[in-house]
C-alpha cells in the first residue's frame, strides 16, 4: 500500500510540529523516518493513522485519506505507538485476543494469536500476567499486536526503544522477515541510525518539522558533500608515484606505511579505475554512510544552505 | 480475511477484512471493551472492595439503628440507608471511575486501544459499561445483603420500597460513574482527575443542596426555578425520589420543596436517566478530541 505525504502542516499553539514535508513511501518498502528530538516524527505517525488531522496538506494510504478514514484506515494499519502499554493484570494472550476481536479476525482468531505469540517468542509467557513481563517482552507484545492482523501497512514508532540487545536483534529479524516474505509497507522511526541503515530501503530525514532529505540510503550518502576515505599500502618504492596520482583527487596523508586519501565521493569510481593497475598492496574504502548523510542533511537545513529536499 | 497466514507465524499478506458496519460493529466493539474493563475491575479487586464497603456500612447501619419492628421502623431504616447512600455511592463511583481514561493513557493502554479500528466513543462507552456492571453488582450485593436481613426481620410486605431504594442507588452510582468518565476524559493527569472527582463529590453531596436551600429561603423562586435546582443535582434527585416515596418529605428538607415544585416521579426518573446519558455523551465527545 503506497503512502503519499503531501505538504503536511501541523501546529500546536506556537509550536510548528510539521512544516509541509512531502514524500512518498512505495508499496512494499521498509521506510525509515529519522530526525532529531522534536523533529515531528511522532506527529507524522499520528497523522498517518488518523489520530490527528493536519492543518494543511494531505496524507493518503492506498487511496484512503488519513484525516477522515477513521477505523477503515486503522483496519489497514498495524500501529505500534511509542508509548504503548498494557494493563498489568491482563495476560499477553488476553491482550492479543482483544486486538483480534477489534480487528474482526474470524474463527481463526485463536490460532492466529498463538502464531503471532510464537513469532515474537512469547508462547511460554502467553498466559502470564503482563505485570511480570520485562520491558523487552512488553515491546514484543506490542509488535505482536501490530502484526496480528497481517496489515498491509505497519507503522512502528521507535519500536526498539528500551529493548535489550537480544530483543533488538529479534525485532530486526522480524522486520526483515516482513520485508522479504510480504508486500507490507513498513514505516519505522528510530534514533539508531545503524538500525535504520540495516532495515530500511529508503529514509526521510526530518528536522523541526521540515524535510531535510529523502531517498534511498545509498543515494543520500552519495548526495552528501562529505568525503570518502581511501587507505592504500604502496608496494616498495611506488609511494612517490602514488602521491602524484592521488594528489589529483584530494588531500593525501602518510600514516606509517599507508597513504590515506580524502576525496569527494563522486570521484571514487574514477580513482579506483586509475588505481586498477597501480602498485598497491591493498585498498580500503570508507564511504559515508547514513550517519554521515543524516548529519550533513541536518547541518544543511540548519545552515539554510539547502531548502526542502527534492524528492 | 483473505490472508494466508503461514504456519510459522510469518506475515504474508493482507487481508481485505470485511469491516463490520453500523450497529453490529458498535455492539461488538463496545462488548469487547466492556468485557475487558469488567475483567480488570474484578481482578484489581475494585468490585470486591466496593461490595465490602457498601455491605459493611449498610449492615452497620441496620444493626445499630435500633428501629422498632413495623412499617415505620422499616421506613426509617430505609431512609437512613438512603442518606448513607447519598454520601457513599457517589464517592465509590467517582473513586472507581476517575482513572478510567486518564489512567489507561498513563499505562499506554489507551494508545493501544486507539490504534485499533474502533471509534473512540465506543472505547468510552465500552469502558463505562464494563465498570458500570461491576459497580451495579457491588451496589446490588452490598445493599442487597442488608435488604435480605431487613426482609427477614420485617417480612416481604415492604420489599417494593427497598427495591425502589436499590434501583435509585444504582442509578445514583451510574450517574456519578458517568461524571467520573467525563473528568477522566478531560484530565491530562490522574491527580487532576482525582482532584476533580473530590470537588464534584463535595459540590453535589455537601454544598449544592445547602446552597439551594439557602437560595430558596432567601428569595421567592418560581416553581420552575425550584424544580431546576432540584434536578441539577443527581444526589438531590435520588434523595427526593427515595425519601419522597417513604413519605419523609416533612422533615427531609428538599423533599418538602418537591411537592410544592410539582416534581413527579416520572420527571425525577427522567432526570436521573439524563444524568447518566448526558455525561456519557460529553465523555464521548471529549475522548474524540483527546490528543494523546
Amino acid at each position: 500500500m503506497k503512502i503519499t505525504i503531501e505538504a503536511v502542516e501541523k501546529r500546536y499553539g506556537d509550536v510548528v510540529a510539521l512544516a509541509g514535508p512531502s514524500f512518498e513511501i512505495p508499496t512494499g518498502s521498509t521506510f525509515g523516518v529519522l530526525g532529531t528530538n522534536g523533529a515531528g516524527k511522532t506527529t507524522l505517525f499520528e497523522l498517518l493513522v488518523g489520530h490527528d488531522v493536519p492543518d494543511a496538506g494531505d496524507i493518503t494510504l492506498g487511496g484512503l485519506h488519513a484525516a477522515d478514514a477513521g477505523p477503515k484506515l486503522r483496519q489497514q494499519v498495524g500501529y505500534l505507538p511509542e508509548q504503548v502499554g498494557f494493563p498489568p493484570l491482563l495476560s499477553g494472550r488476553e491482550v492479543l485476543t482483544v486486538h483480534a476481536r477489534a480487528r474482526q479476525l474470524g474463527p481463526e482468531r485463536d490460532d492466529r494469536v498463538a502464531e503471532v505469540l510464537e513469532t515474537v517468542g512469547l508462547t511460554e509467557a502467553a498466559d502470564r500476567k503482563i505485570a511480570g513481563y520485562s520491558n523487552g517482552m512488553r515491546g514484543r507484545l506490542g509488535l505482536a499486536a501490530a502484526l496480528l492482523a497481517e496489515p498491509p501497512v505497519l507503522v512502528l514508532d521507535e519500536p526498539t526503544a528500551g529493548l535489550d540487545p537480544r530483543g533488538v536483534e529479534t525485532f530486526h529479524r522480524l522486520i526483515e522477515r516482513v520485508s522479504t516474505e510480504t508486500n507490507a509497507t513498513v514505516v519505522v522511526s528510530s534514533h539508531v541510525l545503524s538500525e535504520v541503515e540495516r532495515l530500511c530501503d529508503s529514509v526521510a530525514i526530518l528536522h523541526e518539522g521540515t524535510l531535510c532529505a529523502a531517498g534511498s540510503v545509498d543515494e543520500l550518502a552519495m548526495e552528501t558533500d562529505v568525503q570518502s576515505n581511501i587507505t592504500l599500502r604502496p608496494v616498495d618504492d611506488a609511494a612517490e608515484r602514488l602521491w602524484d596520482v592521488l594528489g589529483k583527487y584530494g588531500s593525501v596523508n602518510e600514516q606509517g606505511d599507508r597513504l590515506v586519501l580524502t576525496c569527494p565521493g563522486e570521484r571514487l569510481l574514477e580513482l579506483l579505475g586509475e588505481l586498477a593497475n597501480a602498485d598497491v598492496d591493498g585498498i580500503e574504502v570508507s564511504e559515508p554512510g547514513l550517519d554521515t548523510a543524516f548529519h550533513a542533511a541536518i547541518d544543511d537545513t540548519v545552515d539554510g544552505s539547502s531548502g526542502v529536499a527534492d524528492v | 480475511m483473505t490472508g494466508d497466514p503461514r504456519p510459522d507465524g510469518g506475515v504474508t499478506t493482507i487481508v481485505e477484512a470485511p469491516v463490520e458496519q453500523g450497529r453490529l460493529a458498535n455492539v461488538a466493539d463496545i462488548r469487547t471493551i466492556a468485557g475487558i474493563e469488567y475483567r480488570l475491575a474484578v481482578r484489581n479487586r475494585w468490585a470486591l472492595a466496593l461490595t465490602a464497603v457498601f455491605a459493611a456500612f449498610a449492615l452497620g447501619l441496620i444493626t445499630f439503628s435500633g428501629a422498632s419492628v413495623g412499617p415505620d421502623g422499616f421506613d426509617r431504616i430505609v431512609a437512613s440507608l438512603a442518606v448513607l447512600a447519598v454520601y457513599l455511592v457517589p464517592l465509590g463511583a467517582l473513586a472507581f471511575g476517575y482513572d478510567a481514561i486518564v489512567g489507561a493513557e498513563d499505562n499506554g493502554w489507551l494508545q493501544a486501544l486507539f490504534a485499533l479500528p474502533i471509534r473512540r466513543w465506543r472505547v468510552a462507552i465500552g469502558t463505562y459499561l464494563g465498570r458500570a456492571i461491576a459497580l451495579v453488582a457491588a451496589i446490588a450485593i452490598g445493599f442487597g445483603i442488608a435488604g435480605g436481613m431487613l426482609i427477614a426481620e420485617f417480612g416481604l410486605a415492604e420489599w417494593s420500597t427497598y427495591t425502589v431504594f436499590m434501583l435509585g442507588a444504582i442509578a445514583l452510582g451510574l450517574s456519578f460513574l458517568a461524571i467520573a468518565l467525563v473528568l477522566s476524559s478531560l484530565a491530562r493527569e490522574k491527580t487532576h482527575a482525582l482532584g476533580g472527582a473530590l470537588v464534584v463529590w463535595a459540590w453535589f453531596v455537601l454544598v449544592h443542596d445547602l446552597l439551594a436551600l439557602g437560595v430558596i429561603a432567601a428569595f421567592r423562586l418560581s416553581d420552575a426555578a425550584v424544580a431546576a435546582l432540584v434536578l441539577s443535582n443527581p444526589a438531590g434527585v435520588f434523595r427526593i425520589l427515595v425519601l419522597g416515596m417513604l413519605g419523609a418529605g416533612g422533615d427531609a428538607g428538599f423533599a418538602t420543596v418537591m411537592s410544592a415544585a410539582g416534581l413527579s416521579y416520572p420527571v425525577l426518573v427522567a432526570a436521573m436517566i439524563a444524568w447518566i446519558v448526558i455525561p456519557l455523551i460529553v465523555a464521548g465527545v471529549l475522548i474524540q478530541r483527546r490528543r494523546l
